[in-house]
């Protein structure tokens, strides 16, 4: 909303602007929205990973909740038509996941295997679009019956959403993601 | 005097009632018969052997699949409602004479789904179960639903990358 506003003014008063820098003054804005809607989603999804790590069902309901809007408003920068496909089905399959956890406050067990999957998607997102912000990538060997799971986190230090406050230092960072 | 016209009034309810009954049984939603059920079948990505297709079909297909075989009380309604929206909402989440359409992410995920649903003994319903006795899974035909899950996402990945 602010961006907008700040546009519209600087449109208002820069008649004389030649086509090309106003196309430029247009690109910058919309980048940086699409840029805002990835921090939104990103930090929404941490939001989520710590209501499971303080295995808080309600909580995740309602940050999964969030979440759905937020993958209905993302957009991605710049795609081959590839990359594009790849995104779309990212998005069906993540905002298929978030809207069970939402809908399953209750039954965090249930909650938990749709975080598994989601989490996932939100990997290849983060590789896919970059992320804006360090990100670290941990893993969990013991979650479903010891076939582990990878889950995103914005610290340096293990809280592990799958184990919850049973086990909340198991796992290590696999990979630390700097996009 | 109050008490006959009571009586009255409850018979002309009851009346009512039965006529409604009456007329809903013409009102019968299209049965879940797909035309093209074998054009985007699972088997058309995922090699299914004849046991496996068995106990999918008997457990999974009246809910997840265009193949729904209609117990006779399907013909009365308001069942026949209650049927077609189980049958709906079951489609929505997994439908197998669809699942060659979905992506390969969509694919491996529903396959982890399944697999999570039949052993913490969600799927099939109970409200299904209690029904049709012969839908509960063994322990035998869950195992051989894991491994043949599991050599599945194994297959899908081999494709893909």
């Amino acid at each position: 909303m602010a961006l907008s506003v700040i546009f519209i003014t600087a449109c208002g008063n820069n008649n004389r602007l030649d086509r090309t820098t106003q196309t430029g003054v247009i690109k910058t804005v919309s980048d940086s929205a699409k840029n805002a809607s990835r921090t939104t989603l990103f930090n929404l999804y941490f939001k989520l990973k710590n209501s499971f790590a303080a295995d808080n069902d309600t909580d995740a309901a309602n940050a999964a909740k969030e979440m759905i809007a937020a993958f209905a408003g993302f957009k991605a920068n710049s795609l081959t038509p590839e990359q594009s496909k790849a995104f779309s089905e990212i998005k069906e399959d993540a905002t298929e996941h978030v809207s069970h956890i939402s809908a399953n406050a209750g039954n965090i067990v249930h909650q938990r295997e749709h975080f598994d999957m989601l989490s996932k998607d939100m990997y290849d997102l983060a590789k896919l679009t970059g992320t804006g912000q360090v990100i670290y990538v941990d893993h969990c060997p013991m979650y479903n019956h010891n076939k582990g799971a990878l889950w995103l986190s914005e610290v340096k230090e293990i809280r592990n959403p799958y184990m919850g406050k049973a086990m909340p230092v198991c796992g290590k960072i696999q990979e630390e993601l700097k996009l | 005097m109050v008490s006959t016209k009571g009586t009255r009034s409850v018979k002309k309810i009851l009346l009512w009632l039965f006529a409604i009954l009456i007329l809903i049984q013409f009102m019968q939603p299209v049965r879940n018969h797909g035309a093209q059920v074998v054009l985007n079948d699972i088997s058309n990505v995922i090699a299914v052997p004849d046991n496996i297709r068995g106990i999918l079909k008997k457990a999974c297909y009246d809910c997840h699949s265009e193949e729904t075989v209609y117990p006779w009380y399907a013909n009365i309604q308001p069942l026949n409602w209650f049927l077609n929206s189980h049958i709906q909402k079951g489609k929505s989440e997994l439908n197998f004479s669809e699942f060659s359409m979905y992506s390969t992410r969509k694919q491996q995920n529903k396959l982890s789904a399944i697999e999570n649903s039949f052993n913490d003994n969600s799927m099939p319903l109970s409200s299904y179960t209690i029904v049709h006795r012969g839908s509960v899974l063994s322990s035998e035909e869950k195992a051989l639903l894991r491994n043949w899950i599991q050599s599945s996402k194994d297959s899908l990945i081999r494709k893909n990358f």
